[in-house]
């Protein structure tokens, strides 16, 4: 097998296959996906198995606890719909074309899901201007925030790259808020609403980022989904023969599951960014203004 | 995901001198008409015509890959993604699923059907391959879902050649019934594989189509030619078989003088009258004249499709915008 640093690019070319399938004409391939997951099970067990070696120079970030902890939490919610379409994608997850960077809200609970978001938005597409944001936001990082356990009120939070306007937003049980810095807008006074999509064409499908990113945080479907708009809700559309049929493949990567990712992550983000500090810069998202955007969990 | 019968037919006489028509299909007032003339037929350029004729729909979820008419002629199937269906080509609004291989939950979806086809005496036999590699062989006698194989065909895998792609490269494009029946073709990313159905466990006959493609497979993933499904076909009498390949290259075995040979369909190439000239593929280090070397093949240039006349030695082979069709020597 190739070395990692060939995984790598082959996870984030998997990625960014995965994302222009949504807009190609025809509508999703479910064969050409299903093998695209292939390959990125394959170069992620490469990975894995050669940063094993790594991981004993490095110090450890987390200790066992706090894995089995991430490992629990880390179980998928259950089989992610979220498009009105006669198309299935077997991956689930993330709302039409949003994918969800992790989101924290405060820098001491949260800063070790930003560092992974961090590093899971630039390894999405490490060399992608339409993903990478140049300013990414991220709370400048708090090493000694790296032992604190994940806890469960991470997964109201996520933090949102929009692909047209490279702002990142955070997202928090609903409300918009600005990204790092622990500096909360004024949420908005509408309905929960988490990242919006836009009305789903029927040739698009669900990529489910918890797949392929490094951190995610679980994040059920229904949350996801925008509430407020009957034009967002997928499930209407009459075409769509299979909408409960969509969901993730995490068979497919391997009974490991996500957990290993988020491991991995962890354990690579000194390597992959070394002193990458994150400037923070937020806005707030208003209305239906999602067109593209990229969650990371 | 909608299938259409089409009537072909050619037309290379029109009639002429009607008595209530105008030559280009106006009516004439009928109190104008004074003589009568019989109408004539005249030849014209010739003309093929397509017309639908059935139109067989709403029975498929997802993409169709294959249609294969039985050999009762009565029936046909075909098959997308995760279903097969069962049609009779008269009845358009109904059809029978006899395959369905989509999981309870598509979480745990592995694999998909890329192709399947009846076999050419037995009505009741069909063929399916998954893009697993694996083929299913299913008798419609022995129940009316055809869930459960009657006989499954698989190589193992080669452990040496284990690579980020090896799901992709193997997974099967196309299979393809010998005319006699006995055997069966099938084509992934970098080989055709002869299969005796009387034997599960592995191919009789491997032939690499282009194995200078496997150090290659990451840029051909990169710009998804590695996607690239490509059809292989029989000759009338199970000798010699034939695929495409890239840069308009198609290639031919010879299974019984366990002879190979690549040919090209450019324009350059195909003056009338002409005869191919076999290609070859340098793949060592030292090329000689006349070879092409890797690294110059046009990867744009691809031939999916190719079909081989029943009786003759007549092919047509596709490349991207033009249809070339060869024939035997003239002597």
């Amino acid at each position: 097998m190739e070395c990692a640093f060939d995984a790598q690019n082959l996870i984030s070319i998997s990625l960014r296959k995965i994302q222009s399938s949504r807009t190609q004409r025809g509508g999703i391939k479910l064969h050409k996906n299903l093998l695209v997951t292939y390959v990125l099970r394959n170069a992620r067990q490469c990975y894995m198995s050669k940063n094993a070696l790594q991981t004993q120079r490095t110090p450890p970030y987390e200790d066992a606890a706090t894995v089995r902890g991430r490992q629990e939490y880390l179980e998928l919610t259950g089989s992610f719909t979220e498009f009105a379409d006669d198309f299935y994608c077997n991956f689930a997850g993330v709302q039409s074309d949003t994918w969800h960077c992790g989101a924290h809200q405060s820098m001491a609970q949260h800063m070790e899901l930003g560092h992974q978001d961090a590093s899971a938005c630039a390894m999405v597409s490490p060399s992608d201007s339409d993903l990478m944001v140049s300013e990414a936001c991220w709370s400048c990082a708090d090493k000694s925030s790296w032992e604190l356990p994940i806890s469960n009120t991470q997964v109201n939070q996520k933090t949102v790259l929009d692909l047209d306007t490279h702002v990142v937003t955070t997202v928090t049980n609903g409300y918009f808020h600005s990204d790092c810095c622990a500096q909360p807008k004024q949420p908005q006074a509408a309905a929960p609403c988490y990242s919006r999509k836009r009305k789903m064409d029927t040739s698009y499908y669900i990529v489910d980022p918890e797949l392929y990113l490094p951190d995610f945080v679980p994040l059920s479907c229904k949350r996801m989904r925008s509430e407020d708009d009957d034009d967002d809700y997928l499930e209407s559309d009459s075409e769509q023969l299979d909408s409960a049929n969509i969901s993730n493949l995490i068979s497919v990567l391997g009974s490991g599951g996500l957990s290993e990712f988020v491991s991995w992550q962890q354990m690579d983000l000194e390597q992959i960014f070394g002193s990458q500090t994150i400037c923070s810069k937020h806005t707030l998202l208003a209305g239906s203004g999602w067109t593209r955007a990229i969650e990371a969990f | 995901k909608t299938i259409k019968l089409w009537k072909i037919s050619e037309r290379d006489k029109r009639p002429e001198g009607y008595n209530l028509k105008e030559e280009d299909g106006r009516y004439r007032d009928p109190n104008t008409v004074t003589t009568l003339r019989v109408p004539v037929l005249r030849p014209m350029d010739l003309m093929v015509e397509a017309s639908p004729r059935r139109v067989f729909a709403n029975a498929h979820t997802y993409h169709i890959n294959s249609i294969s008419v039985n050999s009762d002629h009565e029936t046909y199937l075909s098959a997308d993604d995760l279903r097969i269906n069962l049609w009779h080509l008269e009845i358009t609004d109904r059809s029978f699923n006899i395959v369905d291989i989509k999981p309870a939950n598509m979480e745990e979806l592995t694999e998909v059907i890329t192709a399947a086809e009846f076999h050419p005496d037995q009505c009741n036999t069909f063929v399916y391959s998954s893009s697993k590699g694996t083929i299913r062989l299913c008798d419609m006698r022995a129940s009316a879902l055809c869930d459960q194989h009657t006989k499954m065909f698989e190589e193992p895998e080669d452990p040496n050649n284990r690579s980020f792609f090896s799901e992709i490269i193997s997974s099967i494009s196309d299979v393809k019934f010998s005319h006699s029946g006995r055997y069966m073709m099938t084509r992934d990313y970098l080989s055709v594989k002869i299969w005796d159905l009387n034997m599960e466990t592995r191919p009789v006959e491997t032939y690499q189509v282009h194995e200078y493609l496997r150090s290659k497979l990451c840029s051909l993933y990169e710009n998804d030619c590695i996607f690239d499904k490509f059809e292989c076909c029989w000759n009338g009498n199970d000798s010699v078989v034939m695929t495409g390949s890239y840069n308009n290259f198609f290639r031919m075995f010879d299974r019984d003088y366990r002879q190979d040979v690549t040919f090209e369909a450019s324009r350059e190439n195909s003056k009338p009258r002409s005869v191919l000239k076999p290609r070859k593929i340098s793949t060592g280090g030292k090329r000689k004249k006349d070879e092409i070397s890797v690294d110059s093949l046009d990867f744009n240039k691809k031939i999916l499709h190719t079909a081989w006349h029943p009786l003759d030695n007549i092919i047509a082979v596709a490349t991207t915008n033009n249809l070339y069709i060869f024939q035997d020597k003239l002597n």
